[in-house]
């Protein structure tokens, strides 16, 4: 099936590449493409190299609406225009923003590919004089790039993200009508002006305007949930980059309790290219991770999870320096010799999201085998924050792919016809990447409370199937149950979940007990990190355990469980509890 | 033995239940303190509700993470021992730990302390990627501070520190 899929695009590349953008054009359907191809279309041009200088402008720490967002929402908006075509304006987060990497990218930026920061930093007394005073800078170098401003409406919190829409569409910088000033101070005029228009509306009416009247000339290849953080706050760090790919912006919800505001959302994203990025996150005031991402997946469509996630029209631009070449830290060689297991306990520890927003700069890294999951899309998408991380990997810092697949997916979400074309830009970055394990997590039956975590029988035939270049694949998130060994390649659940506020003596304590419950030696324990724990913490945990155990990288953690299964294989049950994620 | 006393030996040995089926101090819904007790994994928020009929003792947990909402019921019987499937743990979704599918727990519960003390025991069936194991559990629910207060006490068999949760009875 896969073959016969990927031969159906035998054309030249440049053929071929005409081909797929005249299909999208015209009518969205299932990608029929090699994996280079689909990468093609959805990765942003890049540069030749990373400018000589860029501008850079601190953000202060105030993303409150009726605080620093309106200047920030100006900012971020002329970012995405001015970075259109060339890398020029890069915005210094502040210093407890989520995405953590901001500042040693920036350095990374710096020294590994010689970029010279030009900094915009007027002084002011408060932060609003500051606000406007940077935002004068930046639109003296950059408002050239820009055709006029779109006014949102400041009582309507939607109308930013709708402004967000049109920015990209039209060329647009996003002010507020206190700000009218200052852009016509830059020559640039109101085009469109959103003052009053949703007073009283729906999001569901508001965001229906926007799509009738924007939607036709928005990327099919982007979508932006501009979600995350709700009410008196947004943190719209992923929308310059959305504004850079003329994306559709919205914070609808996937629960069925908002049947207006879901019909639209299907109504979006079955229109997408299959498959196309969907960026941000889900609201927290409307539904839940489980719901949108699934309904995502019910699409074939791919979640780069993050709202947050900023400057990505920057370093989306930069390629990777000449002289790097990704390269994991394999401690199992192929074809040497297999180590076998002792009579004794394993423990591997696996943090999931845990590069950008975990705890990659803080203590401990590198004191213990550590797993962390790549967020694959990446290798596209942000080439110089994996080379960052690849270049600052400590020996004992192991990579594997994920989650799911290229990007964030429920795989028992996606339809079975729509999986080759995802799992072959999956197998594609995996080797990109020099990654040989896959991490799976499934949300859309349930979640670490209710309902169930685990892959039927046929869904693991699927990864067995399609990843066969997969030395192994890790499943869950919470705890579970799903087990399996086939030519030597296990595919293993996590037995224990971190979690963020437990204390180290009582995570000490479940340890001891799965150690005590488990008679069998070896025993495998699979650990997964909430990414939030700093390996110092995980280190000081494994410390306390009565028995000996031996902390192992999680190749080498596969490749002794392939040689030793006292585990059981298990699949998903017909009666196990399912949970819709409410 | 006279036959004053016989007759009250019967009634003596039936006041502290007789105190519990009247309107046991155990009834209502239990609040967790969770600054005053064992960290809670997994969970936000947890109310015990108990239900206290002749001599079985009905142990609801309400259960809340964020909008997740669960309820569990682990009913027993101060007068004989008693077969519950899917025996509810506070703590079994973090850890690979689950109830075995069809398996019964068999619980065991007593008053002790003139009936301001419960005592569970249950031996349960759990799941674990091994296969199956038992686990031996050891409960009590203390009633203090002028009955406003509930302690109880967790032990198993294979964890090596007890758990100690205390509620505030919700008006």
């Amino acid at each position: 099936m896969r073959r016969s899929l990927l031969s159906c695009l035998s054309l030249r590349p440049v053929s071929a590449l005409a081909a797929l953008s005249l299909t999208f054009t015209l009518t969205p359907s299932v990608a029929c493409a090699t994996e280079g191809s689909l990468i093609s279309r959805l990765e942003p041009r890049k540069v030749a190299h990373a400018p000589a200088s860029a501008t850079l402008v601190p953000l202060s720490e105030n993303w409150r609406m009726d605080g620093d967002i309106p200047v920030h929402a100006l900012l971020i908006s002329l970012q995405g225009l001015a970075n259109r075509d060339q890398p020029r304006l890069y915005l210094e987060y502040p210093t407890h923003w989520q995405w953590e990497i901001v500042r040693p990218l920036e350095t990374f930026l710096e020294k590994r590919h010689g970029i010279k920061w030009e900094r915009i930093e007027p002084a002011g007394a408060d932060s609003s004089a500051a606000g406007l005073a940077k935002a004068d800078a930046a639109l003296a170098r950059f408002a050239k790039f820009a055709k006029g401003v779109v006014v949102w409406d400041q009582a309507v919190r939607s109308s930013l993200i709708v402004a967000f829409t049109i920015a990209g569409v039209e060329d647009l910088v996003i002010v507020t009508g206190d700000q009218l000033p200052l852009a016509a101070k830059h020559g640039l005029r109101p085009v469109v002006d959103l003052r009053g228009k949703f007073t009283g509306q729906t999001d569901a009416q508001i965001y229906q305007w926007a799509y009738d009247h924007y939607f036709e000339r928005c990327s099919r290849d982007y979508y932006v949930v501009l979600g995350g953080h709700a009410g008196p706050e947004m943190q719209p760090g992923i929308a310059d980059f959305g504004i850079r790919q003329r994306a559709f912006f919205t914070d609808l919800s996937a629960n069925p309790k908002h049947p207006d505001e879901l019909a639209l959302l299907n109504k979006i994203l079955g229109r997408q290219n299959v498959p196309s990025i969907v960026l941000g996150w889900h609201s927290y005031a409307k539904d839940t991770e489980g719901q949108h991402t699934t309904l995502v997946g019910n699409h074939g469509l791919i979640m780069e999870g993050l709202h947050n996630l900023p400057n990505v029209s920057f370093t989306s631009q930069i390629p990777l320096t000449p002289d790097f070449k990704f390269a994991n830290n394999h401690t199992v060689k192929p074809g040497a010799p297999a180590r076998q297991a002792e009579p004794k306990v394993y423990i591997a520890a696996v943090a999931t999201d845990a590069m950008g927003i975990g705890t990659w700069t803080k203590p401990g890294r590198g004191q213990i085998p550590y797993t962390w999951q790549v967020l694959m899309n990446w290798a596209w998408m942000n080439p110089p924050a994996l080379q960052y991380f690849y270049e600052d990997k400590s020996p004992n810092d192991y990579f594997i792919g994920g989650l799911s697949g290229p990007g964030y997916m429920y795989p028992k979400a996606i339809p079975a016809d729509k999986w080759p074309a995802l799992t072959a830009v999956g197998r594609d970055l995996m080797q990109r990447l020099d990654l040989r394990v896959l991490e799976i997590m499934d949300y859309s039956e349930g979640n670490r409370h209710v309902g169930n975590t685990d892959l039927p029988k046929e869904v693991v035939d699927r990864y067995y199937d399609q990843y066969p270049d997969a030395t192994g694949f890790i499943n869950g998130y919470g705890s579970a149950r799903t087990f399996d060994l086939r030519a030597g390649r296990p595919l293993l659940s996590y037995d224990y979940y971190l979690s963020i506020e437990r204390p180290v003596e009582e995570a000490a304590a479940d340890l001891e007990e799965l150690i005590q419950l488990n008679p069998q030696r070896p025993y495998f324990l699979l650990m997964h990190v909430r990414e939030s724990n700093t390996v110092e913490k995980v280190a000081d945990i494994l410390g306390r355990l009565s028995e000996a155990v031996e902390v192992v990288p999680l190749d080498v953690f596969l490749q002794l469980a392939a040689g030793s299964p006292t585990y059981r294989t298990h699949y998903q049950q017909p009666t196990d509890a399912i949970d819709r994620n409410p | 033995m006279t036959r004053i006393r016989r007759l009250l030996l019967p009634l003596l040995l039936l006041l502290p239940l007789a105190a519990c089926a009247a309107t046991s101090p155990f009834e209502g819904r239990w609040r967790l303190d969770k600054a005053r007790s064992t960290a809670l994994d997994g969970w936000h928020e947890w109310d015990l509700v108990i239900a206290v009929t002749g001599s079985r003792v009905s142990l609801r947990h309400d259960m809340k993470w964020i909008r997740t909402n669960f309820s569990a019921t682990n009913t027993v019987d101060t007068a004989a021992p008693v077969e519950i499937p899917a025996f509810f743990r506070v703590e079994q979704r973090h850890m690979a730990l689950y109830p075995a599918k069809g398996g019964l727990t068999t619980a065991r519960a007593s008053w002790l302390d003139a009936g301001r003390t419960l005592r569970v025991e249950a031996d349960t069936p759990i799941e674990i990627s091994q296969g199956q194991a038992n686990m031996r559990l050891y409960y009590e629910y203390r009633l203090v501070e002028g009955d406003q207060a509930l302690v109880l006490l967790e032990l198993h068999s294979t964890r090596p520190q007890p758990l100690v949760y205390r509620f505030t009875r919700v008006l």
